[in-house]
């Protein structure tokens, strides 16, 4: 499809959404950080716009014939130039939306959340310094565009998760997030640089026309390949899926961005982005598929056994974002953008109650949260059974049928493993979900109930706080709730509007499928919902399971190992005594023996003057001698 | 051709003149050496702006050209002008210097020599820079590198004299291959002439560019951290005073890079293609080395200094893919280098100065003690790891691409670097100011607003130009494509 030039309309819009987050930081951080009210204003206001102007241009290109563009050039050096500029197409639409859609409703909950923290400011200058990222990379029209933004979304998200410095456990986590994930973008700046060097050409709708035609299949997939690795460590999957459960030291809204719209949620929009390229290599996808898969499975059993309320759905994120690779790697295009789309609404939402009740109760543990009577607390408690339920797959919310898709996706492959396994994960999903939301209901009352007055700061904030964090709640779990009848209008708009192919129709899946809930929430009911259930769990009594399930399979162990052993103790301890020892001491040898020769020969020159006749009488006679015998 | 006011002799002779007022004024009149400094460094920070911007980008080549004959029996010219490529090092120039000067502005011990003896050895700095006559070029460079030894050895701290000692012995050795260079080249060239331009439009004999550039690689090399002669460097850095860092690393080590590229590589293009393969290696091997040795740091400016080392390896490796775009990001890194690592000299400088420890362990915390200096540290750590929008990035991009194309292996591993660079910036950025408030250091105050200006004028400029990069490659892009043209 060939590209138009945007209307005045379409391009003051784009670059407004694009712009105002930028203004906002800058304002914010560097103006008006000292007032803390009006900072908040500011932020809002950029971006409350944006949401308007995404919502205006989706609704205005609902029936959109050809991709919007509109570049300029960045920067122009030795022959490598990069654009700057945005693409319109009904996927980035969609996706502006979200993104824009969840960082408002994340910073007005913020209002409430971050009420009397000294960094209030500065908070919303980074939440603003992560929406611009997150919308640039939306909306890049080349993939050098969006490897900047990727990275910036990656700087956001360190100072963000790192916000609370103080902390030790937060500082390390916002470093452990930005070196992981930089470690897969060195995968994705090798294949961009592949990429340039044999098409010459990085522009998306470029790549996704012609890389299948004009590159070799070799090239192909290791560009591929190579490009899956910065979604791999931006999408927390095998193997490097461990810095986004400890990512939660961030302030709660901020996992609640991080979770669903923003950072890891690019990883997914770069392969759907990409996804004719992607497609272009069966093996690619292949590998696509065999991550999503092994990633969905490790993380839903660590969150079988997690306590932290926060860890539970960061390790759900994790293996949900895995089944939206499981859907884009069996070819379903459509299967991972509704999942990315319904799981956005849904665990934005898991987290934002989370952080209603952490706030309340000042604790992480949901046993303690449930003891502490968490069920008083209505709009919450229901907005995240509502949540929980979608989660797990419950008809008729958003995340039963967009779960579904990606199981039709995984049936059309010709080998069934690949859907047992997803309905494996599925059941599992089930099953920790519940397993929570059971506790939180029906808490088991051995301690007495512990009133929040000692728990910190909770009570103190009356109602007005209590209001402006649930507001966004009830806005999310009416998306949650509404989003599954939006499928077939979304799929038909994601395919340009034309006529979809007929797909297979699996009416066994839905059946299946149910089931497996089913036995998964059952099996919650039996072990934790039930009059006089032990809350324990079946994985407790089987303490090798349970323990490398709660180690995280011993992933983190092992790069402590690599780090402590090869990164530090092997190469910088060894580079380091080279430099001290070998280089530095070479060259001191060579001053001291220097200053030896010097001094040796200072012996010759001793102002004796009975050695110097002496040694004149030896050379002339060793002259003489010379010459006599000569 | 542009027959008007001398712009660069003004540029040159500015801060010679405060020189000699400052040594006409009486011993313990300060404040008169101070203002005079700063306000010589300003007038060259107004006069590089003027230039840079009135560059005509379009025409190229040399402009603002000034030449006369100084010694016509042995063909010594006085040749000034710029071109694509010293301009922004002119410019990088006299920001470091202008931010020194201010930096230094609380200095109490020996004031009239310590700026005697910094404006005396940025004299010798532009001289190099803006000279086109090979001779002049050595003698400014040699102007350039005497002062050093007083300033580190009566201004510095942490084994100051070990430092000053193995900085001047290192920088004189380059010198002695550097001499020998420029002669025979002023021989083999058979034109008696030692104007660098008419030698490069001659072309020397191919099998006379092979020394010659050996000599140049080595000897200029030592000054541009090339492992492995870099260990004078962190050394060195640790040692010196703040602004004398800030010049160190941001300009003086640029010099040597700059060095090779205009003499080694515009006098003897064919022998840059025979060592060219060496040259990328010891590049590569210096990126990753000085980051692993980053790491295990335990002293702030050591860090900085290993870090130098690995971003001075970017440069080389630039130079030594020989295509335009590598070079271009070569330049382009020394310039976004040497504003990000005064940035950090400038930073640490105020926290030393407050705390009396630069090392990692005693501090911690100091984001709560001291937001102003942690926020220039923390910023330039981030242009130091290569975070988008920030200068450094795209000369990065530029030589990792290039470097790439030219040779593969050695540009994955430089890829590599940056992680370890971004793990050890990162680590030192948490130990040093993330963490509880340092009790310790509770009452040290942070930089007055008006201390906070030089920095933020250096935090600004790596802002500008990595919001837009186009504002120096543009420019750089014009000097080093005719190079270029010369390898082929």
């Amino acid at each position: 499809m060939t590209p138009v030039a945007p209307n005045g309309g379409e391009l003051s819009l784009a670059l407004l959404a694009m712009g105002l987050p930028l203004l906002s930081f800058f304002l914010v951080f560097f103006v008006t950080r000292p007032r803390v009210t009006l900072s908040c204003a500011v932020s809002l206001v950029c971006s409350g716009l944006p949401l308007l102007a995404a919502i205006w241009l989706l609704a205005g290109h609902w029936r959109m014939e050809a991709p919007i563009l509109w570049e300029l050039t960045w920067m122009r050096g030795g022959g490598v130039a990069v654009t700057f500029g945005f693409l319109l197409d009904p996927l980035s639409l969609l996706m502006l939306c979200i993104v824009t859609g969840v960082s408002f409703l994340v910073q007005v909950y913020s209002l409430g959340y971050m009420a009397g923290d000294p960094g209030k400011a500065k908070y919303y200058a980074f939440l603003s310094l992560f929406a611009w990222s997150m919308i640039s990379l939306v909306l890049a029209s080349g993939l050098m565009q969006l490897y900047i933004f990727w990275e910036l979304v990656g700087l956001s998200s360190y100072l963000l998760i790192g916000f609370w410095h103080h902390k030790f456990s937060a500082s390390q986590a916002g470093k452990k997030a930005f070196v992981m994930t930089r470690l897969g973008d060195l995968g994705f700046f090798l294949g961009i640089i592949v990429l340039l060097l044999n098409l010459g050409d990085l522009s998306i709708l470029g790549l996704n026309q012609q890389a299948a035609t004009r590159l070799t299949p070799g090239l192909l997939t290791a560009s591929a390949l190579l490009i899956f690795c910065g979604v791999v460590g931006k999408s927390a999957q095998f193997p490097l899926l461990t810095w986004l459960p400890d990512a939660m030291e961030g302030p709660t809204p901020v996992s609640a961005l991080l979770h669903s719209a923003t950072m890891v949620a690019a990883g997914v929009y770069l392969v759907s982005r990409l996804f004719p390229f992607f497609q272009g290599s069966p093996q690619a996808l292949g590998w696509v598929l065999v991550i999503g898969t092994v990633t969905m499975l490790l993380s839903s059993t660590m969150a079988m056994v997690a306590s932290d309320i926060k860890q539970v759905w960061a390790y759900s994120t994790v293996s949900q974002l895995g089944f939206m690779f499981m859907g884009l790697g069996a070819g379903g295009y459509f299967a991972g953008v509704y999942h990315l789309t319904t799981h956005a609404a849904f665990k934005a939402l898991l987290f934002l109650c989370s952080g209603v009740f952490i706030h309340h109760y000042a604790t992480n543990d949901f046993f303690v949260m449930a003891r502490s009577g968490a069920r008083s607390l209505k709009v919450p408690m229901l907005s995240l059974t509502v949540a929980g339920a979608a989660l797990s797959g419950v008809w008729p919310l958003a995340g039963f049928f967009s779960k579904e898709t990606v199981l039709s996706a995984l049936a059309e492959l010709p080998n069934p493993a690949w859907l047992w396994l997803g309905l494996l994960g599925a059941g599992l999903t089930a099953y920790y979900t519940f397993r929570l939301l059971f506790v939180m209901w029906r808490p088991r009352r051995t301690q007495p109930p512990a009133g929040h007055a000692e728990h910190g700061e909770g009570g103190h904030h009356g109602a007005a706080v209590y209001w402006v964090m649930a507001a966004p709640l009830l806005v999310l779990a009416v998306l949650t709730a509404l989003l599954g009848a939006a499928g077939p209008a979304l799929e038909s708009f994601l395919a340009w509007g034309r006529p979809l192919p007929p797909g297979a129709h699996h009416g066994w899946l839905v059946a299946a499928s149910v089931v497996v809930v089913a036995a998964g929430a059952g099996l919650a009911w039996l072990e934790f919902g039930r009059a006089g259930a032990a809350q324990q769990g079946f994985l407790s009594r089987i303490p090798g399971l349970w323990n490398l399930f709660a180690n995280r399979w011993y992933l983190d162990w092992l790069y402590r190992w690599l780090l402590d052993h090869v990164v530090y103790g092997l190469f910088s301890r060894l580079f380091t005594l080279n430099d001290r020892r070998v280089v530095d001491g070479g060259i001191d040898g060579f001053c001291r023996a220097t200053l030896g020769a010097g001094w040796l020969l200072s012996l010759l020159q001793s102002g004796l003057l009975q050695y110097n006749l002496f040694t004149m009488v030896l050379v002339m006679a060793l002259v003489g001698l010379y010459f006599l015998l000569v | 051709m542009n027959p008007g006011f001398p712009y660069l002799s003004a540029i040159l002779l500015a801060p010679a003149l405060g020189l000699l007022v400052i040594l006409l004024l009486p011993h313990d009149n300060r404040r008169a050496v101070r203002w005079v400094s700063l306000i010589s460094a300003g007038v060259c920070l107004i006069l590089s702006i003027y230039i840079y911007a009135a560059y005509d980008r379009a025409a190229a080549g040399l402009q603002f050209v000034e030449r006369a004959s100084w010694v016509p029996s042995l063909g010594i010219f006085y040749y000034l002008a710029v071109d694509g490529i010293n301009l922004p090092m002119v410019l990088l120039t006299s920001i470091v210097f202008f931010t020194g000067v201010w930096t230094m502005w609380d200095l109490q011990h020996r004031v009239k020599e310590f700026f005697a003896l910094m404006l005396l050895m940025v004299v010798g700095v532009y001289g190099v820079f803006l000279s086109l006559d090979l001779f002049f070029l050595f003698v400014w460079y040699d102007v350039s590198l005497f002062p050093m030894y007083p300033l580190i050895a009566i201004w510095g701290s942490t084994r100051k004299e070990y430092g000053a000692l193995k900085l001047t012995l290192y920088l004189l050795a380059g010198s002695a291959l550097v001499l020998p260079g420029i002669l025979y080249v002023y021989f083999q060239s058979g034109l008696f002439t030692f104007d660098l331009v008419q030698i490069a439009q001659a072309g020397l004999p191919v099998e006379a560019q092979y020394l010659g550039f050996f000599l140049f690689l080595f000897g200029f090399g030592v000054l541009a951290g090339l492992w492995p002669f870099h260990t004078w460097s962190p050394v060195g850095h640790v040692a010196a005073p703040t602004a004398v860092s800030m010049i160190h690393a941001g300009v003086l080590m640029k010099l040597g890079a700059y060095g090779v590229l205009r003499v080694g590589m515009f006098l003897c293009p064919q022998g840059l293609a025979d060592w060219s393969p060496l040259f990328a290696l010891l590049a590569t091997v210096g990126i990753v080395y000085g980051a692993f040795v980053g790491l295990a740091q335990t002293d702030l400016k050591y860090v900085i200094g290993y870090s130098s080392v690995s971003h001075m390896g970017l440069v080389s490796l630039g130079l030594a893919t020989m295509s335009v775009g590598g070079i271009s990001g070569a330049v382009f890194q020394m310039f976004a280098h040497g504003v990000m690592t005064a940035l950090f000299f400038s930073s640490v400088g105020h926290i030393y100065d407050r705390t009396h420890t630069k090392l990692i362990p005693d501090l911690g915390g100091m984001a709560k003690v001291m937001p102003r200096a942690s926020f220039f540290f923390i910023l330039a750590a981030l242009a130091g790891i290569g975070v988008p929008c920030l200068a450094s990035f795209w000369a990065e991009l530029l030589v990792f691409i290039a470097g790439y194309q030219a040779y593969p292996l050695l540009g994955v591993c430089a890829v590599l670097g940056l992680v370890i660079s971004a793990l050890f910036m990162l680590r030192v950025v948490q130990k040093t100011f993330y963490g509880e408030k340092n009790e310790r250091f509770a009452a040290a105050p942070d930089m007055t607003p008006a201390m906070a200006l030089p920095r933020a004028l250096l935090a600004g400029t790596i802002l500008l130009f990595g919001l837009l990069p186009r504002l120096a490659l543009d420019l750089i892009d014009t000097g080093v494509a005719p190079l270029v043209g010369m390898f082929k």
